[in-house]
């Protein structure tokens, strides 16, 4: 005959609250467009692309391009405040 | 129009999807459109990633425009930062809880102690804080370590109730930022959390500072080293294959875990050399990045001995060279014996070690030479093939401890990088 016991449950939920994103942008005509480079190899490459595509083909009237020192640590503060603050869109990378 | 931030879009490439998509979601952004790549594709050619542009930025521009966040799906979050660890029913028999601890991913993989309340309980009585106090929110999955959580942990892991206290420390100090415990949780390398046990505390619990003390044998080394482990993956939410993305690991990640052998350490103790009292106790937590690298050597002349240490320290694949690091070494006794008979002081040791670890940065892979250009620019300026990487940015950042037994191995331990150990007191009062 096999009972039951009463055990903790170890695993801990999510502390951070669900946020809401700014809402999506109708075009990216004349919109200034940000780019936080996670200095991966290739993604400076690929920021580049991306950015004269959205200059070229969308009509993004801006490209701001920033580059972490390192890819694992967070962007610093001071280039999300200025992104933020001069930018419609900010797009960055994670990964490999 | 009401400034509310820009629109956000993040890229991940097919491997990375599934962590960006986890990571969005514990840092409280659900609904982050991240666009998806082929990988890998850090290795591709120019014109690859070239034609890689075209063929993602229709789908960029549509996550802009079209398919970002609206205003409904956002569920508030239920838990609460003081609210008390969940109590589950579980088969009393050992089989079933195994089946059911793997099916929840619960563990390493090895069998585990049920924490049943009087189990948890006893250990409580070691603090005197409370248990829904919150003593960190463990990156990446930001679940918070209580008190509760911790001992529920340690239970799991196999530790005596008098341990708890070790690993409240633990948790704060893997918690402390310039540890990176975001890094070393999440990425591809190996690392791992090195425990490191200094002062009284290390004998009254038989933590092993001695003969196999990074080896297997000794309770304390095993169940701390794997409670801690338990503890980022349960409560920081680092699950192997998930957010936990090492490429292989490394077997320290079931525990890495040993006492500094004070008794046979010529110089000042780990603990004291970071201001902390001789009779205080006191733990450090190191990013170890690939378990232990031996360097058996019967050097019996210093110069001849630090030598050695400096050319196995050097090496091309090292975060420790990329990032400006923080490298470890464990002195065996009889080692740190020779340098301290040289006149040596471990400032000493650690400057001698600075200097002779010196490596040309063309010893690189190209590719690895430009981002050490990224890394280390403000600090050695621009980075050509002859530029003498130092291992770390100041020689003080070399960390030696002096464990082991009898014998001429000492061992280094290279580390993430891109991390700083830290110390913290171990507060008893039980």
């Amino acid at each position: 005959m096999v009972g039951t016991v009463l055990i903790f449950d170890p695993t801990a939920p999510c502390q951070n609250e669900p946020k809401h994103l700014p809402p999506t942008l109708d075009d990216l005509r004349d919109k200034v467009v940000g780019f936080i480079d996670n200095s991966k190899p290739n993604f400076d490459n690929l920021v580049e692309d991306l950015a004269e595509l959205l200059r070229s083909r969308y009509g993004a009237s801006r490209i701001i391009k920033r580059r972490k020192r390192l890819s694992s640590h967070p962007a610093p503060e001071a280039m999300i405040k200025e992104l933020s603050e001069q930018c419609d869109v900010v797009i960055t990378g994670s990964g490999d | 129009m009401a400034k509310r931030g820009p629109a956000a879009v993040a890229i991940c490439s097919t491997a990375f999807a599934a962590l960006g998509r986890a990571q969005a979601t514990a840092l409280g952004y659900p609904e982050l459109p991240i666009a998806v790549i082929p990988h890998p594709f850090g290795s591709r050619t120019r014109d690859e990633v070239r034609q890689l542009a075209e063929q993602c930025i229709g789908e960029i521009v549509r996550l802009v425009c079209e398919a970002g966040p609206r205003d409904s799906s956002v569920v508030p979050n239920r838990s609460s930062l003081t609210e008390r660890a969940a109590l589950i029913k579980v088969p009393g028999d050992l089989d079933g809880l195994y089946s059911l601890f793997r099916e929840r991913h619960w563990g390493d993989g090895l069998p585990v102690v049920p924490p049943t309340t009087e189990r948890v309980e006893r250990m409580l009585c070691h603090s005197h804080r409370a248990a829904t106090e919150v003593v960190a929110t463990v990156a990446p999955g930001f679940g918070a370590a209580t008190i509760e959580r911790i001992a529920a942990n340690a239970v799991l892991a196999g530790c005596d109730p008098e341990y708890l206290p070790v690993l409240i420390a633990a948790v704060e100090a893997v918690a402390e930022p310039r540890f990176n415990l975001q890094g070393i949780q999440v990425t591809t390398n190996p690392a791992a959390p090195w425990l490191i046990v200094n002062g009284p505390i290390g004998k009254r619990l038989g933590v092993n500072s001695g003969v196999n003390c990074l080896g297997q044998g000794t309770c304390a080394n095993a169940t701390l080293g794997r409670a801690l482990r338990l503890i980022l993956q349960n409560i920081g939410g680092a699950l192997p294959g998930e957010m936990d993305r090492a490429t292989q690991g490394q077997p320290g990640k079931y525990t890495f875990c040993c006492a500094e052998n004070e008794e046979m350490n010529p110089w000042e103790p780990l603990h004291v050399e970071r201001g902390f009292a001789p009779e205080c106790s006191a733990i450090t937590v190191v990013g170890g990045a690939s378990g232990t690298l031996n360097m058996n050597t019967h050097a019996k002349d210093a110069d001849d001995l630090l030598r050695v240490i400096a050319d196995t320290m050097a090496h091309p694949t090292s975060n420790d060279y990329w990032t400006g690091g923080e490298p470890w070494l464990v002195l065996a006794p009889e080692h740190a014996e020779i340098l301290k008979r040289a006149g040596l002081s471990k400032s000493d040791v650690k400057r001698r070690l600075w200097e002779q670890s010196k490596m040309p940065a063309g010893r690189m892979a190209a590719k690895d030479r430009l981002r050490t250009g990224d890394a280390r620019r403000a600090e050695l300026g621009e980075i050509g093939p002859d530029t003498m990487l130092p291992i770390s940015t100041q020689p003080e950042l070399i960390g030696i401890v002096v464990a082991g037994g009898p014998g001429t191995h000492s061992v280094y331990v290279p580390t993430y990088g891109n991390s700083r150990s830290v110390t913290r007191k171990v507060v008893c009062n039980a």
